[in-house]
């Protein structure tokens, strides 16, 4: 018996499936013109948490403010330190810069350089922060050297490594998300973090009030290698950091804490060690900030609470007070 | 497989072209919807999380074919056999099979760990071996369909099919075979037997509805998630701050559940059936009773049918009625999950259609008339139906007793601009809709727009179906269930 009877033409069929894609086509020319003529609004993909806090830092960068006392380096930097705390205790402002682990030394010159061209004859002293675990790493993430790199230059970042990536991009929808969505739209964070901020507004609006810190509201496990070294490649990129910061500048170097219950026996040793190494290479004084404390104050391996943070501040403005008389 | 995956476009595709090549038979066209629904339900793994792991296992399908190959020979059976005992017998077999299947996979571990919970109050401590079962995705919905076949063969009002094959493709039917609709065999297994036409118009509707149920899941209730999440993810909580959890949650779960049933709709559509309607603007209705007649229809319609009226319905006098309906309900939330919110979901719809029902047997259609009245008791039904979302998607009766204890809590939380952003944009689209169909009176009213303005309307729904796809595919709801 035959199964069936079909009363339409296959080209029906193809024309019913190709007719959506013309509006299609349209929008992807409307976003690619409107991103090429500078018609739409430059990119600002704040569409998750890392994309978020570099975007934010990207643009404190660029910004005019009154902090004369810069800090910059990793996420340790970012969630170990409050600025605005920092500023009181010093009776001077500063402004936290940190970023993500991700990014290398060169990504905290870039932001260094443009806030002393948006901030001329403004800063005093340059603090720069990094985690052991930061210290080992022997390359950054090319994907967020990316994110952050186009964010400056103002253009869309365009990730092409899987055909649906190409699709997106080809379709323009990249430039949508970046230019048009994520502008008015927030973006709820996932986990711990939506719970502590919310949407991606609301990180950012933390991070404007704390000039520039986070706190890390995800405890985890404490887990890696505590086998810290310095990565060879550091001592370049550190002369290159070193090249950015202005004459008549201090910069300061610190080696941020780890959990005392995670960390080898002689990690006291390796972290002076390391401190010195990194000092000499950079041209910059060491801060005698502690190497380990206790675990009750951490988040993870990487992270202190915000109990941590408060109390780790006290001690780098009881370093940075006197130096900076 | 998931509709709203990548595998499953590639399966469709491949699908329709097999479908098409083999169109000279209807058994041989039969015989691949068998196989290919096979293959789709084949095609996953679930964790203990309900994360879908895109692999297969054979196991879930061995059971599935074992309900199907019984109820196919319990409707011979009952065929043939005279009225009476033995033919209670064999239809008592069926039930108990199909039940014993749902209750060992779906709700051992549940009944077994509550009864426990309950030894431990009473100071009996007992440490009873669980099985550690993993849900078999769609087994209350294939059991339920499978069930309702041997139910209608034993009460004669369908004739037992004799075509194997035409039986394991309506039980297996990959459409509708993971989260419904819950088809009657009257309705679809006669569409097996026959030549399908299809029609332009049944193309036309059949995109439409693929396209705006996928833009529904896709780009509205996956965005709707994390929103929900941000809430009921949370443990301290605040009035404002569960009132929009819970308003955005009523949204996903609509348009999640409806948005499957339409895609499921429309894929079918395309291939010449006709699957019965699952969802009439639940929303919109002025009373709990009207919004079961348009929430989940073909299961609610299933638990009248074979349990609320075999009980007695409204025969047998008010107390025997109201007791009807709080078990009914009951059930009916025990069907969703084993789990005590399921068990108060039902609870509450079922003392809801309680009320309902001594409220109009003493105040028939007094006021009903005015337009304030209509508009009072459709805002009191979302706000019931509200709070039974509230118990429904709570992970735990602690947790509903702190959401509700909050109710009391006016504080606003700091995120409250942005959610109601996030809500705005993605209750909208939906809204407009709605009003749209419902103002017309008619579900496919897109279907005529002009077709330059129908072309621009289903263009944008692809441009928010590509927009929002995501890598990995969030899983529907009901699927769980």
């Amino acid at each position: 018996m035959k199964s069936h009877t079909c009363e339409f033409e296959p080209k029906d069929l193809l024309r019913r499936l190709a007719m959506p894609l013309l509006p299609m086509a349209v929008f992807a020319a409307l976003m690619h013109a409107g991103a090429l003529v500078r018609l739409l609004p430059a990119p600002r993909p704040t569409l998750d948490i890392d994309r978020t806090l570099l975007v934010h830092q990207a643009e404190a960068s660029r910004a005019r403010h009154d902090a004369d006392v810069l800090l910059l380096g990793d996420s340790s930097c970012l969630m170990d330190v409050d600025a605005k705390q920092l500023g009181d205790q010093l009776g001077r402002p500063a402004l936290n810069l940190g970023t993500l682990s991700y990014l290398d030394l060169n990504a905290a010159a870039a932001l260094l350089r443009r806030s002393v061209v948006a901030n001329p004859d403004r800063l005093r002293a340059v603090v720069l922060l990094l985690h052991p675990e930061a210290l080992r790493r022997t390359s950054p993430e090319a994907y967020h050297v990316a994110v952050l790199k186009n964010f400056l230059d103002g253009e869309d970042f365009m990730p092409g490594t899987t055909g649906r990536d190409r699709l997106s991009t080809f379709l323009g929808l990249e430039i949508f998300r970046a230019r048009l969505l994520a502008r008015v739209l927030p973006t709820p964070l996932p986990g711990a973090y939506g719970r502590r901020y919310g949407f991606s507004a609301e990180l950012e609006r933390h991070l404007t009030e704390h000039h520039g810190s986070a706190i890390d509201p995800d405890p985890q496990p404490f887990k890696g290698s505590a086998e810290y070294r310095l990565a060879p490649q550091l001592e370049a990129a550190s002369r290159a950091f070193r090249a950015a910061v202005p004459a008549g500048v201090k910069l300061f170097v610190g080696i941020t804490p780890a959990p005392e219950g995670f960390v080898r026996a002689n990690h006291r040793q390796l972290h002076s060690q390391m401190l010195r190494d990194l000092s000499g290479w950079l041209q910059a004084e060491p801060l005698e900030l502690p190497a380990e404390l206790p675990d009750h104050f951490f988040v993870k391996t990487t992270h202190l609470s915000e109990a941590g943070a408060c109390a780790y501040t006290e001690l780098l403005a009881r370093q940075l007070e006197a130096r900076l008389r | 497989m998931l509709f709203n995956s990548t595998v499953f476009l590639q399966f469709f595709a491949a699908f329709v072209l097999l479908y098409w090549l083999v169109r000279g038979s209807l058994r041989a066209r039969n015989l691949l919807i068998v196989a290919a629904s096979y293959l789709f339900y084949f095609w996953w793994v679930v964790d203990r999380d309900f994360t879908f792991l895109g692999a297969y296992d054979w196991r879930f399908l061995g059971l599935m074919v074992f309900t199907s190959l019984f109820d196919f020979a319990v409707g011979l059976g009952l065929d043939r056999l005279p009225d009476g005992r033995r033919r209670r017998w064999l239809l008592g077999a069926s039930v108990v099979a199909n039940l014993t299947i749902l209750g060992v996979f779906k709700y051992h571990g549940f009944f077994v760990a509550s009864f426990t919970e309950l030894l431990g109050e009473l100071g009996v401590v007992v440490a009873p071996r669980t099985l550690h079962l993993i849900l078999p995705v769609g087994i209350s919905f294939y059991t339920f369909q499978s069930m309702s076949y041997t139910i209608d063969v034993y009460r004669r009002e369908l004739p037992a099919t004799r075509n194997l094959v035409n039986f394991l493709a309506y039980v297996s039917f990959f459409p509708q075979l993971v989260a419904g609709p819950i088809e009657r065999a009257a309705h679809l297994l006669p569409q097996f037997e026959r030549p399908r036409v299809i029609t332009r118009a049944m193309l036309e509707e059949g995109v439409w509805l693929i396209l705006w149920g996928m833009f529904k899941k896709v780009a509205l209730a996956d965005n709707l998630a994390p929103l929900v999440e941000l809430v009921y993810g949370n443990s301290v909580f605040t009035a404002p701050a569960v009132a929009l959890g819970t308003i955005a949650f009523a949204a996903q779960i609509y348009c999640d559940f409806s948005g499957y049933s339409d895609i499921a709709r429309g894929t079918a559509r395309v291939l010449g059936f006709d699957i019965m309607v699952n969802f009439n603007l639940p929303y919109g209705a002025t009373s709990v009773r009207e919004f079961w007649q348009r929430w989940h229809i073909s299961l609610s319609t299933w638990l009248r049918d074979y349990l609320y009226i075999p009980l007695g319905g409204n025969r047998r006098g008010p107390a025997r009625t109201y007791a009807n309906l709080l078990l009914t309900m009951l059930l009916g939330g025990l069907w969703h999950g084993a789990a005590w919110n399921f068990v108060l979901w039902g609870l509450w719809h079922g003392v809801g259609l309680m009320a309902h029902r001594a409220w109009s047997s003493r105040f028939m259609n007094q006021g009903s008339r005015f337009a304030a009245f209509a508009i009072f008791s459709w805002a009191l039904t979302l706000l019931f139906v509200g709070y039974g979302w509230l118990l429904f998607r709570a992970g735990s009766v602690d947790q509903i007793l702190a959401m509700t204890r909050a109710l009391g809590n006016f504080s606003t939380p700091p995120w409250t601009g942005s959610f109601l952003i996030n809500l705005l944009a993605f209750i909208a689209p939906l809204v407009l809709m709605e009003v749209w169909q419902a103002k017309s009176g008619d579900r496919l009213v897109a279907l005529k727009l002009p077709v330059w303005a129908r072309t621009g309307l289903q263009g944008g729904l692809l441009l928010g179906i590509v927009l929002f796809w995501e890598r990995k595919a969030a899983a529907f709801i009901y699927f769980q269930f």
